[in-house]
């Protein structure tokens, strides 16, 4: 059967664009791969090890920013516990790792499942709070995980974990930042095109009819505690992802400092400069905050004061952050596409009438 | 319309600016020029200007031409105090800079993770700082300390408290590196020493304000001396409301080393009178190179009486010019390994060096605590006065041997 859509402004049925040949859509999985695929070259185009170092930052990132947008931009529940998942991930695949002997591969998992099972946790008082208050709950969680590492003498305390190994396949170690790009990029990948499916599923427009209104959505059938709960999940995953490979990049330390409420703001801001909802948008964000944070470093004096400038000018003039700005483009160029295809048809009907 | 236009001009700036900033990275290192990575805490109080005193004190010998004829560049970033920066800030200097030294860092938590990466890519690391005793002891043979291991402070007030005050120790710290470190370390010597257990330990958060409950269960007890670990603030604050709850002035107080700090009597007032400190340097030793030190701390920073994280932060860039002096540097881009290797042996050579410290500082090739623990000498002090115009007494200076605390 061939793939139409239906022209809004003269209602004839026009081949869709992203329409095969013989008007099959290729999987969309293909595209993934392609792009996985040359993105594999990448550290030979950086110039040292240290930029490599920064790109798997990004990667790691990415990772959060993504899981983050899944709770807050999908589902709209309003969370600053995400570092503390985060946090949850790294320790877990830190002691999984070191105290029980589990390689990478077993520990990641087992750090996102941990994570999940917090994130369950963090997501049962949205049954019943919301907006700031959800908030608050969500901050106090985040600061207890924090205050218990920090006073845990065998997660190291204010002192810090250490020793925790690099993956290994084989005999090969990933103990350099290049070879570490490698397990970073893959699976930023893979938590991309999970997100976007999840998007696209039931879902994920289950997701949106809770963020647009609960009682709404509860009025058409969706189980809206279910998909809270869903979304805290899904999102914990993907920020004990974040953690594991927080925890075995070299030098393979944590320490309860990296998951202070800066974090979560930095974290934040990613999410808020993408766009809240736009999957894109947090990746852009991410790379950008990254950069950001990275190139002002020299600045030290100066920084903070050109941190809070981004985030006041991102409110002030793209209060829908770049992947605002994106859709913005993409419909008005879709729209001047369908009105100059709609007048092409309405041109070729009246030739052939006269 | 209009709105959107600006809009879309600040996503150009935006994408503009982070595609500038990738351009500008630093300019491909000069051949012939000795770069130094310095990475401290310094959003603290006087945090920035440590930081400025050894960058000015290793940049200073350019103008008499520099060592040996060459030129030194200093890099210097703040780490925040927290690992993830220090892990990034050393791994610019390492990768992108190219520096033959690295120089940092104030906190335990963030030099910890440091020695792992100058210890695997073969990059000499001077401690200037950071007292955990674990930075000397991971067997790296790229790591120097100028600061005193927190090995020997604690046996210097444990020791003295001991014999002037008393054995009943209530012990109030706050989650922190150094005050942790603190807190067990002085439980550690009473256990070993005394088998004494005791008398009271609670541990508090870096944010609290409030110690008075805990400063009453204190006082019930009847202690006869008070351990305080924490920073600053928190000294000040327990220190202060220690007095506000009765607990009597015969009970003698001792702190974690940040009691040196500026803040600490200044916010305390009167009530710091009595407090004890072990550190690495006090601002009324009488020696004429440390009033002469003083003298230049207050004539150039603005500070009345510089702490020891002044001293320390001096002292290492001293210490890193003499190494350079000595070193053969080639300082071309294929020498930079090689170069690295004749620093870091230059200042294992560093033998009974004398300056701010109590005592000399030595140094040697070993990769143990004892070679690389070169400051093996502190100092009691005791305040006498509150204040802004805070004043203090060396009670004791004590040196121990290489293997003390091991």
């Amino acid at each position: 059967m061939k793939r139409t859509e239906t022209s809004e402004l003269t209602n004839t049925a026009v081949p869709r664009r992203d329409a095969g040949v013989d008007g099959r859509k290729p999987h969309r999985g293909l595209a993934w791969i392609g792009a996985g695929a040359l993105l594999l070259p990448l550290p030979l185009a950086l110039s040292n090890a240290y930029s490599q170092f920064v790109v798997n930052v990004i990667l790691i990132n990415i990772i959060l920013a993504v899981g983050l947008n899944i709770v807050k931009g999908f589902a709209g529940q309003v969370t600053v516990g995400h570092m503390a998942l985060a946090a949850v991930g790294a320790y877990a695949s830190a002691v999984f790792s070191t105290k029980l002997g589990l390689s990478f591969w077993a520990a990641l998992p087992a750090a996102m499942l941990l994570a999940g099972l917090a994130g369950a946790m963090v997501g049962v008082p949205s049954f019943r709070l919301e907006g700031a208050y959800l908030a608050l709950a969500t901050l106090g969680l985040a600061e207890s995980v924090r205050i218990v590492i920090s006073g845990t003498d065998w997660l190291g305390a204010a002192i810090g974990y250490e020793g925790i190994p690099p993956p290994t396949i084989g005999g090969f170690v990933f103990a350099s930042h290049r070879s570490y790009y490698y397990i970073a990029m893959p699976l930023a990948m893979l938590g991309l095109y999970v997100s976007f499916s999840i998007l696209s599923s039931d879902v994920g427009r289950a997701f949106k009819a809770v963020r647009e209104d609960p009682l709404a959505a509860a009025a058409s059938g969706v189980n809206v505690r279910k998909y809270k709960l869903i979304a805290f999940v899904l999102s914990a995953l993907y920020a004990g992802c974040a953690g594991s490979l927080q925890a075995h990049m070299a030098p393979g330390f944590l320490h309860p400092n990296s998951y202070t409420i800066t974090e979560m703001v930095t974290l934040l801001l990613m999410v808020v400069l993408g766009g809240i909802g736009h999957i894109w948008g947090g990746v852009i964000g991410a790379i950008i905050v990254t950069l950001i944070d990275d190139l002002t470093r020299d600045y030290y004096q100066y920084r903070m004061v050109m941190f809070g400038s981004v985030i006041v000018l991102t409110v002030m003039f793209l209060p829908r952050g770049l992947g605002g700005l994106i859709d913005d483009v993409l419909v008005r160029r879709r729209f001047r596409a369908i009105r100059a295809r709609s007048l092409e048809l309405a041109q070729a009907a009246d030739r052939e009438k006269s | 319309m209009r709105q959107y236009g600006n809009r879309a001009s600040l996503a150009r700036v935006l994408v503009v600016a982070v595609a500038a900033g990738l351009a500008a990275s630093p300019a491909r290192a000069q051949d012939g020029v000795i770069r130094i990575g310095i990475t401290l805490r310094m959003v603290v109080e006087n945090g920035l200007k440590y930081g400025q005193l050894a960058k000015e004190q290793l940049e200073q010998v350019n103008a008499a031409g520099g060592i040996n004829g060459k030129k030194v560049e200093v890099i210097l970033l703040d780490d925040e105090c927290k690992p993830d920066k220090g892990i990034a800030n050393v791994n610019r200097f390492i990768h992108q800079h190219k520096v033959h030294l690295v120089l940092g860092s104030t906190c335990s938590s963030v030099s910890l993770p440091m020695v792992d990466v100058t210890a695997k890519e073969e990059v000499p690391q001077i401690v200037p700082h950071s007292t955990n005793a674990n930075i000397t002891k991971k067997g790296s043979a790229w790591v120097f300390r100028t600061s005193v291991s927190e090995r020997f402070y604690a046996a210097i007030h444990a020791k003295y408290l001991s014999e002037h005050a008393g054995k009943k120790v209530a012990y109030l710290y706050t989650t922190d590196g150094a005050a942790i470190g603190f807190a067990k370390d002085y439980m550690a010597f009473m256990r070993k020493t005394y088998q004494i257990e005791p008398l009271y330990e609670a541990q508090m958060q870096e944010t609290d304000l409030d110690f008075r409950s805990h400063l009453l269960k204190i006082k019930s007890l009847n202690p006869e001396v008070l351990a305080i670990g924490g920073q600053l603030d928190a000294i000040a604050r327990i220190t202060q409301q220690a007095l506000e709850v009765g607990i009597a002035s015969r009970v003698r107080r001792v702190a974690a080393s940040a009691a040196s700090n500026a803040p600490v009597p200044e916010l305390a007032g009167d009530a710091v009178v009595g407090l004890i400190f072990a550190a690495a340097f006090s601002c009324k030793d009488e020696r004429p190179v440390a009033q002469q030190f003083v003298k230049m701390v207050q004539q150039t920073y603005k500070v009345r009486c510089p702490d020891h994280d002044f001293s320390q932060a001096y002292e290492t860039a001293q210490l890193v010019k003499l190494a350079l002096q000595t070193a053969k540097l080639e300082l071309t881009e294929a020498s930079l390994k090689a170069d690295r290797a004749a620093i870091r042996d230059a200042l294992a050579n560093i033998k009974n060096y004398s300056g701010l410290a109590s005592g000399p500082i030595s140094f040697c090739a070993d990769p143990t605590p004892q070679c690389r623990d070169g400051n093996r000498t502190g100092i009691l002090v005791e305040y006498t006065k509150g204040g802004k115009d805070y004043d203090m007494n060396v009670l004791a200076r004590v040196g121990f041997d290489a293997d003390f605390g091991l």
